[in-house]
């Protein structure tokens, strides 16, 4: 009877023991656990450096931060290094990412990166490039063709209507090059007495840029406008322009594309006349939202364009645009 | 149900208990709960409008202290330039030289003309083209109001070359001492925007709240979204901080409903504008009433489990206590073991024990008393000889006087003085065999005699029978009945006989005769005991069977067969117990 009464003590203290370790378990970790679920959504852009791509993370940024998502941010040192590009792809995977947000190097990541998300069901959101796949969700970026089509306006406009023009371009990012080269030569035949006198690729190199520049103008002293596909080239020209002396000889316009620093500088300076420039914040957070949308089971749109705008001295300096051409305070 | 509903037992003490003390437990712990999260839930509520309006009094702190440090140093070079002879002088450009090194924050000191043109710069930097200085709103502003010190809004510098920066410009008319007196020129001191966006970056209210600043108009100074809203992709509702310049102030939108707290540097008139999501503060509550949930259920299950554990304890007793009532209800009233349990049950179980025993003492008590009471009345109607036998007896001797048979009378005398002489025995009731015999014997001497010789006796006993002891007066009762009953009106000579034998360890004693016999109706009343003859002594058979089963036990007694027309045998049947034996009894 004693003893019986001792067992059965013992099991209801055995009851109260369990029922209070598990009040503690349950309790205790509430407020942990809600930073666990975070889910993350990766960021791979071309290149770790750049104004460019680090405008690109900030937008994706403040998505990030909006939507309540960890970023975690891939790049490789150099933007050709599309090798290490697709290894920063396979790290993503591995890390576990909900979704992945990328701007590939080129076709051939991007065909890796669509089969590798596709056997993993992980969405795919492609920046900066245009392309059909329907693998992929959304494709967000610059309609380049559209670039190439209000630099040629821009230009149009700023010779007055009539004259020379040459353009201009490295062979990087070929495919939007393409566009915007194309943009240039579609909108051609409208503008009767507009004559384009060249349209070259020229090697990524300053020297080489400034040389071919003295050559043109050398053989086309009536030249008046230069369209340059890319910062760099219009850099180099613009480069040329000053050094040589050319610029208050020469009237020629330069219309250029993007806002790295010193193709503002030069825009201030006068010796470039217009710049039609991306937006990139705008890039990288739509990306990061329509990640998180498409997530959420959202509907998303699979070609987004994120808008350009065509900047000159005169507007450069209104604050709406001083955000959009220097992005970071230093 | 019922069978539900039965093992339950809805009344029982262990189910009341528990359901009860369930009822006010989870009562009272309802009630606990509703009230601690009213209150947790208030409290967190008014933690997140005093921790953000904390927060955002740090910032508007923060941003003062460093605006009015600013202003200090906008006086100080103020100070150095109106103090010095010209703005050549060596010694000037030393000391602002000095100022902007100890303060990397600002970006550069400059004097402009009032139609704008560069008069003096540290550092020493050149001028941009195209800067539109004079259309810029810090040059403007101290052109209209030259007595105060203005604040541009945060911009791009683009008067010199080098890095672009974002700064905030300060601004003001001084007056230089120039050859021709004093002359009116513009003081420009730009900081760097980076310390500002910093402080204000830094700032998080909950995981999505944020904070910004906005001018008098509206103008926006810092927000950590502005490219997202110049880019049309995201909106800020300024309307409330433009009406009001203190507060708190809760904005609905259609999906969510925000918490706007503003306050206003009033050396600028810039409204600092704390914004945090109502739905985190709510989330603080979901924590706490999942929490209270939890508690509600842990403590209701332990509580459970208590009563139940508690109730059994209690009701256990109880119920062993009912089971051992209902044994002695059922007359079973052999001692039990005591029952444990609490004090009370524990008393309440030792009374009933006393109590069970007293009774049980009782009634043994009564039992003797009843069986003594009986034996003595029977002995005392045994001792009775019946006054009718004493009178017939008598009335022989005097008929047998009368025809002078002195013979006879002698005999009948003697028999009956040992008739009394045995049935009064010293008072005793245990009495040898061989007594017993002998007061039959001269029973059926006194009988014969009245009865003229109407019947034959024998009297056999085995050997030592004789020394055993009986009841006395078994025997004369029964040979009284086969006298009256059987022999009396047979036509043929009767005959009795009287056999004392030991069989199987009793002591047997027979009286058997040839007499009418029973009818079989007759004799089952004999036997059943209430079957009353018109004559005989009144203390027959039952008289017989009654002392016997009081004084040995019921397993003794009589045995009556009888045949009509062939006679009744009655066998007495008594312990066997040797004459030595006798004081026992």
């Amino acid at each position: 009877m004693r003893m019986a009464a001792v067992k059965r003590m013992s099991v209801y203290g055995l009851f109260m023991l369990v029922a209070v370790t598990l009040f503690y378990s349950c309790s205790a970790p509430l407020a942990d656990v809600k930073v666990a679920k975070k889910k993350t959504v990766a960021l791979i852009v071309r290149m770790k450096h750049g104004d460019y791509w680090r405008t690109v993370k900030l937008g994706a940024e403040m998505a990030a931060k909006e939507y309540e998502r960890n970023l975690n941010f891939y790049a490789p040192d150099y933007e050709e290094d599309s090798r290490r590009q697709m290894e920063l792809v396979q790290q993503a995977i591995a890390d576990g990412s909900e979704t992945i947000v990328m701007a590939p190097s080129d076709e051939q990541v991007l065909r890796e990166a669509i089969k590798l998300t596709r056997e993993r069901a992980i969405p795919l959101f492609v920046l900066d490039t245009v392309g059909k796949d329907s693998a992929v969700n959304s494709y967000i970026g610059t309609d380049n063709y559209d670039m190439g089509m209000k630099a040629f306006e821009k230009m149009v406009y700023l010779i007055e209507k009539k004259g020379q023009i040459a353009l201009l371009g490295t062979d990087r990012v070929k495919a939007n090059a393409k566009r915007r080269e194309q943009g240039v030569l579609d909108l051609l035949p409208r503008e009767t007495q507009v004559e384009l006198i060249a349209n070259e690729h020229v090697p990524l190199d300053k020297k080489q840029i400034g040389e071919w520049t003295r050559e043109l103008i050398r053989k086309h002293p009536q030249l008046k406008g230069v369209i340059a596909l890319d910062a760099s080239t219009a850099i180099g020209v613009a480069e040329e322009m000053e050094n040589s002396g050319l610029r208050d000889k020469v009237k020629i316009k330069i219309v250029a594309i993007d806002s790295p620093s010193e193709v503002l500088a030069y825009l201030q300076e006068g010796i470039i006349s217009a710049t039609i420039i991306q937006k990139p914040l705008s890039m990288g957070y739509l990306g990061v939202k329509y990640a998180v949308e498409a997530s959420n089971g959202g509907a998303v749109p699979s070609l987004v364009d994120t808008g350009t705008k065509v900047i000159d001295r005169e507007n450069m300096f209104w604050s709406e645009n001083q955000k959009l051409l220097f992005p970071f305070v230093k | 149900m019922k069978r539900l509903l039965a093992v339950i037992k809805v009344k029982g003490i262990q189910f009341i208990i528990t359901t009860s003390f369930t009822l006010v437990t989870v009562l009272v712990m309802l009630f606990v709960g509703v009230m601690l999260y009213g209150k947790f839930a208030q409290t967190a509520e008014q933690n997140a409008y005093l921790h953000t309006q904390q927060i955002l009094e740090q910032v508007k702190y923060n941003l003062d202290s460093y605006l009015n440090g600013m202003t200090q140093i906008f006086e100080l070079v103020d100070d150095k330039i109106r103090r010095s002879k010209g703005l050549t002088a060596d010694k000037l450009s030393e000391q602002l030289e000095t100022i902007v090194e100890t303060r990397k924050d600002i970006v550069s000191i400059a004097v402009f003309t009032r139609d704008g043109t560069l008069l003096s710069t540290t550092p020493t930097k050149v001028l941009r083209r195209n800067t539109r200085l004079t259309e810029q709103s810090w040059f403007q502003k101290a052109i209209e109001d030259p007595t105060n010190l203005s604040f541009s809004l945060p911009h791009i510098q683009n008067l010199f070359k080098g890095e672009y920066t974002w700064v905030v410009s300060m601004s003001r008319e001084i007056l230089l001492h120039g050859p021709d007196g004093e002359i009116p020129a513009v003081l420009l001191v730009d900081v760097n925007f980076k310390e500002i966006d910093d402080l204000c970056q830094r700032v998080g209210l909950g995981k999505k709240g944020y904070v910004y600043i906005i001018d008098l108009v509206g103008n926006i100074v810092y927000h950590p979204q502005q490219q997202l809203i110049y880019a049309g992709l995201k909106n800020e509702n300024r309307s409330l901080p433009l009406k009001h310049s203190y507060g708190s102030y809760v904005e609905e939108t259609q999906d969510e409903a925000r918490l706007i707290t503003i306050k206003t540097i009033d050396q600028l008139g810039w409204k600092i504008i704390g914004v945090s999501y109502m739905d985190e503060i709510v989330t603080t509550k979901k924590e706490i009433s999942g929490f209270i949930i939890w508690l509600l259920i842990i403590v209701i299950v332990i509580v459970l489990f208590v009563l139940h554990y508690l109730s059994a304890k209690i009701s256990r007793p109880i119920k062993l206590l009912e089971r051992s009532m209902e044994k002695v209800e059922q007359g079973d009233f052999s001692e039990s073991e005591p029952i444990r349990g609490s004090h009370e049950v524990e008393q309440l179980s030792l009374r009933f024990q006393l109590m069970v025993a007293k009774v049980r003492e009782l009634m043994h008590q009564i039992i003797r008393e009843q069986e003594a009471k009986r034996k003595s009345e029977l002995e005392v109607l045994q001792a009775q000889i019946h006054p009718h036998f004493l009178y017939n007896t008598l009335n022989s001797v005097v008929r047998m006087v009368g025809i002078g048979k002195n013979e006879d009378v002698i005999t009948t005398i003697t028999s009956l003085s040992k008739l009394f002489r045995i049935s009064l025995s010293r008072g005793k009731n245990i009495i040898t065999v061989q007594e017993e015999l002998e007061h039959v014997l001269n029973y059926l001497i006194i009988q014969k005699m009245r009865y003229k010789q109407k019947f034959e006796y024998e009297i056999v006993a085995e050997d030592g029978v004789l020394d055993c002891l009986t009841l006395k007066l078994l025997l004369q009762p029964i040979v009284e009945n086969a006298i009256y009953h059987g022999i009396e009106h047979l036509a043929d000579p009767g005959r009795i006989r009287i056999f004392a034998a030991l069989i199987d360890g009793k002591m047997l004693l027979q009286v058997s005769d040839n007499g009418l016999g029973m009818p079989p109706d007759v004799l089952e009343r004999v036997k059943a005991g209430c079957y009353k003859s018109k004559e005989g002594s009144g203390v027959g058979i039952q008289n017989v069977q009654e002392r016997i089963r009081l004084t040995f036990g019921e397993q003794y007694g009589l045995e009556i067969e009888s045949e009509q027309e062939e006679g009744t045998v009655v066998r007495i049947w008594i312990p066997r117990q040797i004459a030595e034996e006798r004081e026992r009894l």
